[in-house]
């Protein structure tokens, strides 16, 4: 804070550029008639992660921030970064450098662990010094876990799906100021979006280093989830492990299996996955999945090129074991998810 | 109980005894006339303290900033503001929480919160410990009823008390700190997310934003700029800093 710099490269007058209002109310009223309103939220909570102002922008289940005419402070940050204020869907494969498929050997994940592999070699690099994974409690709520060191890591809260939105990015900023080095963060492409416009916005953010994406069709609203989950019998105490495979919703307890097709869980899709097209998450350094390789292995495609020195880390430490890729597969889903186009048009 | 060692009582001849007696004799002989006590007689005498003793606090308004920082750093959460009639916040203090570390006095960049020797002060109830700002401002009425003070004199050998004629200052006067100053300014104005918490922050309205054509045009006025430093503490994005100016 009484940090002393020279008087040249810091500025007693400054310019902040403002965005279009289309509404001439406060910029979250517009947010919430564009965005949130018309059901095309996808709850990435971007906005939650520059929201200035004290008590402000939260979610439960949707993003709420009470009493907002009030509160707002009428900034333009949360318009300025929202992935879906000036919706443009994205699609494909996206760029890449490599499509590699992985099994960790030190880690034990929902496929190949390599989220959490690539997470501990960059602090093992000393790239970042934090970094934001999601966690769970005896619910299966989400939570936000802050790990500062790879010992952490066997937390077995941390590794597997939740199948839940995660409010990961509302904290990213605390992680930002707080962190040294650089900050990772691991989520879905809309939110994996939200970062890249950070990074593009303001120049702080650009220190989250890491971002990296998860193959996602969709995501539920844990009320709802928990809810459908029950009526299907499953035990929150005994879950173990959620999954889907071959069209298959399983839910792993200590004391049997539920299983049911993916197509049940239709009538819950919140409104904004269904106009989501981005399934391997574009906008990421690295997107990471089971989709397209061999199971117990994941699909890692290298977007950067931090991220490909940090896969040569890896190979040069034996620390995972490679296998080969069925893009075709990959490309399947995408195709897949593509079809959503139709919802929007809507 | 192996490890004790017995000592012998050691054995002296007849001369030898008769000279420890003698100065034995002459010792209490000698304490009898001149006690060499370490009393101090309170409240007629008191120890001398040194200057940079950390006691009852002192503040003058006028050199006070708003910058917070005795607030901000009291580890006991002694000090609160309180808004005066100028529309500024100065500090007050519970003497009840208080631990004396003089961190306050420490960090006041312009010297308003001063010390003084003042270590015995009594209150009759709890409330009366919260000392209010005009408390603070004005010498504390103590008192007085020393005629000498006294201070401990260590020789190589020996402790020797020594009582001076005459009371011991209580208020130190203390060379003004440097005129060091220092203004807020923005260090990554592309980060800026044009909140204006610094503006509702600023207790000197230094800071002013205009929107002009679809762009705010942030300014502090570093005329006006106290160099309190809240805004930067408050800065959402944290790309405020404090430049020392000269």
């Amino acid at each position: 804070m009484w940090r002393s710099r020279h008087a040249a490269n810091v500025l007693s007058e400054w310019r902040v550029k403002l965005p279009e209002k289309p509404l001439d109310v406060k910029y979250f009223g517009n947010l919430k008639s564009r965005v949130i309103d018309t059901g095309i939220c996808s709850r990435c909570l971007t906005c939650a992660a520059v929201c200035p102002a004290p008590e402000g922008i939260t979610a439960i289940d949707g993003v709420v921030f009470e009493n907002w005419e009030e509160k707002c402070l009428d900034c333009g940050a949360c318009v300025r970064v929202c992935p879906r204020f000036e919706y443009v869907p994205k699609s494909g494969v996206g760029d890449y450098i490599d499509i590699i498929a992985a099994r960790s050997k030190r880690f034990k994940g929902q496929d190949g662990a390599m989220v959490t592999e690539i997470i501990a070699s960059a602090m093992e690099m000393d790239i970042i010094d934090r970094a934001i994974f999601v966690g769970r409690d005896e619910e299966w709520r989400t939570t936000n876990f802050h790990l500062r060191d790879t010992e952490q890591l066997s937390l077995k809260t941390l590794s597997g799906t939740k199948y839940c939105y995660s409010n990961a990015l509302s904290e990213l900023r605390d992680a930002v100021l707080m962190s040294k080095k650089g900050v990772g963060v691991v989520g879905t492409p809309c939110m994996v979006s939200g970062v890249r416009n950070l990074r593009e916005q303001y120049p702080v953010f650009r220190k989250v280093k890491l971002s990296i994406g998860l193959f996602c069709t969709e995501n539920f609203h844990w009320h709802e989830l928990h809810e459908f989950l029950s009526k299907k019998g499953v035990s929150f105490e005994k879950l173990i492990k959620t999954d889907i495979t071959k069209g298959q919703f399983i839910a792993t307890m200590t004391d049997g299996e539920v299983s049911f097709p993916v197509k049940d869980l239709e009538e819950i899709i919140p409104s904004g996955c269904h106009v989501c097209t981005d399934f391997t998450a574009v906008d990421a350094d690295a997107s990471v999945g089971s989709v397209g390789s061999a199971p117990g292995f994941s699909t890692v495609i290298v977007r950067s090129a931090l991220v490909k020195d940090i896969i040569g880390y890896i190979k040069q430490n034996n620390y995972a074991e490679f296998g080969d890729v069925m893009l075709k597969v990959v490309q399947k889903m995408v195709k897949l998810k593509k079809k959503r186009e139709a919802h929007l048009k809507k | 109980m192996r490890d004790v060692k017995k000592i012998a009582i050691p054995e002296y001849d007849a001369i030898e005894k008769a000279r420890r007696h003698v100065i034995a004799l002459m010792t209490g002989a000698r304490e009898a006339v001149t006690p060499l006590t370490f009393t101090i007689h309170y409240p007629k005498e008191r120890k001398h303290m040194p200057d940079c003793f950390r006691g009852y606090i002192l503040f003058t308004p006028e050199n006070c900033i708003n910058c917070w920082q005795c607030a901000f750093i009291c580890p006991a959460n002694a000090i609160r503001m309180k808004k005066a009639s100028d529309n500024r916040y100065y500090p007050t203090i519970d003497y009840a929480k208080c631990i004396f570390c003089h961190f306050c006095v420490d960090s006041c960049s312009r010297g308003a919160l001063r010390a003084t020797k003042i270590h015995d002060v009594a209150y009759r109830d709890m409330d009366e410990m919260l000392a209010d700002t005009e408390e603070l401002v004005e010498n504390p009425d103590v008192h007085r009823e020393d005629e000498r003070y006294v201070d401990y004199v260590l020789n190589e050998d020996d402790a020797v008390i020594k009582r001076e004629k005459g009371e011991d200052r209580f208020f130190v006067e203390i060379p003004p700190p440097p005129d060091v100053r220092f203004v807020a300014r923005c260090a990554d104005p592309e980060s800026c997310l044009g909140c204006r918490i610094c503006e509702h922050v600023c207790e000197s309205g230094a800071i002013s934003s205009v929107v002009v054509n679809g762009v705010r045009e942030m300014r502090i006025d570093e005329k006006k700029c106290s160099g309190c430093g809240l805004c930067v503490k408050e800065c959402a994005m944290q790309i405020l800093i404090l430049v020392r100016v000269r």
